[in-house]
């Protein structure tokens, strides 16, 4: 049986900054690229500052839909449900209550995770393929909702929030305004992912995901902890529906539930690496940054290069880019041949 | 001693649609004490274990722990109140190192903690207790299957349990690979823990148990003293058929 070699003495101590460096490395690359978020605005054309905080949008709902389904293990395909509420929410709130967006933000938010904790905890009972059907029939069922309550939601005509005039509650924000809000959100929902990670909740989990019955084994309220998970998820979710709506002054019932927005959340998760912070992260923004590139370079063709793109690297990295790094780090084995043996055989 | 066993249950039982898996399990393990719990497969032995801890909830009958009613209660709720078990298919968590493995059990467990680095200390402490203190880096699926029991083990000793329930800890084991297991279970029980030992390995039975109790088909065939349970012939017609019984009568 092997045992643990005493560590050299003179090596204590470094090892020990070593390890405090490696802890404070990620708040520290965070802090950077916020700052540089903040940079790059002012070298940015309004154009350009419109599709960089849809990239912002994206991490924020990439980095929700990882707490449920990267970290927890429970795919929710219909995960656009707390956008549209969130969005709706806000849209209502401001046209017919006259809140301001601020405080509809907030609400939103609210509201998301409520309706995330009514429906999770019947749904959350359902496993695999189960849970991903139901709640993706949850969204459009809750489009279908929302199309037939023209009285409160405008129905398929749409609702516009007012954003000038004696109705407006808050002034439009701004192409400006926008980008620091969606960057905010981005900001608070990685905040999120890490502390997650990091804690005693990431680490339920985690051991929720691997193995549901040794979790509750091991003293963890399964239940509660799912249901927790995914109320956080669609707190966030919410809230960034909620921003959405308002950049867009007109919301429609067919975008808000679009069953398109939950499928890049997930694509950009899988890519990127779920159940790790860093991978929803970079997913988003190269998917998000790709798309952008070849929208503009290939117009035609754009969606078809992506698709094969994509296709080829859920086939090359299964378990997405960060985790693959992680694996091939600790055991040295770099050869993407090797890694699709691992995962696909 | 306390007057209250650690366990009992009474008629407890439970069907699957038409099949009786387990029917009027009654009996007692007092503090202290390592039950055996043997019985051919199919007899209802994990079913049982299910039964305790929560996995699987009772149609009929009681379970009491210390006294308490804990019929039905939640997996979580029985792992706080310091009943821990083992499964018999290995269930490790696969993609966290086997140092994190086990401290999953001290941040949830019924001393609950919330200081990441006292529960990571403390599980090197567990994995030290088991024997496999080297390996704590290591992923579930680098383990040996010796060690992968081991770290079964560990994750029930996270708990800091009253009440040990082992599912078929040595089964698969080569036969140098059962005296540790053995060894660990006679420590624990000097630490005065309640131990459970669902086992095939009747030579484990006969080392460690101080009473042995028969399931067959569900229902408790006997119990009582490890070596004259094992040497009855309605244990030994249990496992082996009729036929086989009454030639080993006829036999002495």
């Amino acid at each position: 049986m092997s045992t643990s070699t005493p560590a050299p003495r003179q090596g204590v101590t470094s090892a020990l900054h070593r390890d405090q460096a490696r802890r404070l490395l990620p708040w520290g690359l965070g802090l950077l690229a916020l700052l540089a978020a903040l940079v790059l605005q002012g070298q940015l054309f309004s154009g350009q500052e419109r599709t960089v905080s849809t990239i912002f949008m994206f991490v924020a709902l990439a980095q929700a839909w990882n707490l449920i389904g990267g970290f927890a293990g429970y795919a929710s395909f219909g995960q656009v449900v707390f956008f549209g509420v969130g969005g709706y929410f806000t849209a209502v709130a401001i046209s017919h209550w006259h809140f301001s967006f601020w405080v509809s933000l907030l609400l939103s938010g609210v509201v998301a995770a409520l309706f995330a904790t009514l429906i999770g905890i019947p749904l959350l009972r359902l496993k695999g393929h189960y849970f991903a059907v139901a709640t993706l029939g949850v969204a459009e069922g809750m489009r279908e909702i929302v199309t037939n309550l023209p009285d409160l939601t405008g129905g398929g005509a749409g609702i516009t929030v007012p954003t000038v005039g004696n109705n407006a509650t808050t002034a439009y924000l701004g192409n400006d305004g926008f980008y620091l809000l969606f960057l905010a959100l981005a900001a608070v929902s990685v905040l999120v992912g890490g502390l997650v990670a990091r804690n005693k909740f990431g680490y339920a989990l985690r051991a929720i995901n691997q193995d549901e019955d040794a979790a509750a084994a091991m003293g963890i309220n399964t239940t509660r902890m799912k249901v927790l998970a995914f109320a956080l998820s669609g707190f966030i979710t919410g809230l960034v529906g909620a921003s959405y709506a308002f950049q867009q002054v007109t919301i429609f019932p067919q975008r808000l539930f679009d069953v398109d927005i939950t499928v890049l959340m997930i694509i950009m998760v899988v890519i990127g690496g779920s159940g790790t912070v860093l991978g929803p992260l970079l997913g988003a923004v190269a998917l998000q940054f790709l798309s952008e590139f070849l929208r503009q370079n290939f117009t035609d063709l754009h969606t078809f290069i992506l698709g094969g793109i994509i296709v080829v690297a859920v086939i090359l990295l299964p378990q997405g880019a960060v985790n693959y790094v992680r694996e091939a780090r600790r055991t040295k084995e770099f050869s993407l041949l090797a890694n699709v043996r691992r995962y696909r055989l | 001693m306390s007057a209250v066993p650690v366990l009992e249950t009474q008629g407890l039982g439970r069907r699957f649609g038409g099949l009786q898996a387990v029917s009027d399990v009654s009996f007692s393990v007092p503090e202290g004490q390592v039950l055996g719990v043997i019985g051919p497969n199919g007899a209802g032995k994990s079913t049982f274990i299910n039964l305790v801890t929560g996995h699987i909830k009772p149609t009929e009958g009681r379970v009491l722990i210390d006294g308490r009613d804990l019929t039905g209660a939640r997996p979580w709720v029985i792992a706080k109140a310091r009943v821990a078990r083992t499964f018999q298919i290995v269930k490790p968590f696969r993609g966290m190192s086997v140092r994190e493995n086990v401290a999953v059990g001290i941040l949830y467990g019924p001393q609950g903690t919330n200081v990441m680095s006292q529960a990571i200390k403390a599980a090197d402490e567990v994995l030290e207790e088991v024997g496999i203190a080297g390996l704590g880096d290591r992923l579930p699926g680098e383990l040996s299957v010796a060690d992968a029991r081991r770290l079964e083990f560990a994750k029930a000793l996270a708990l800091r349990p009253r009440l040990l329930l082992l599912d078929e800890v040595m089964a698969g084991l080569r036969h140098t690979e059962i005296e540790p297991s053995l060894e660990l279970i006679r420590n624990l029980k000097a630490r005065g823990i309640t131990i459970i030992v669902v086992e095939h390995v009747m030579k484990a039975i006969l080392a460690v148990c101080d009473q042995v109790l028969v399931l067959h088909q569900g229902q408790i065939l006997t119990t009582g003293d490890p070596r004259e349970v094992l040497a009855d012939p309605r244990v030994i017609e249990a496992y082996l058929g009729h036929r086989y019984a009454k030639r080993r009568e006829g036999d002495s």
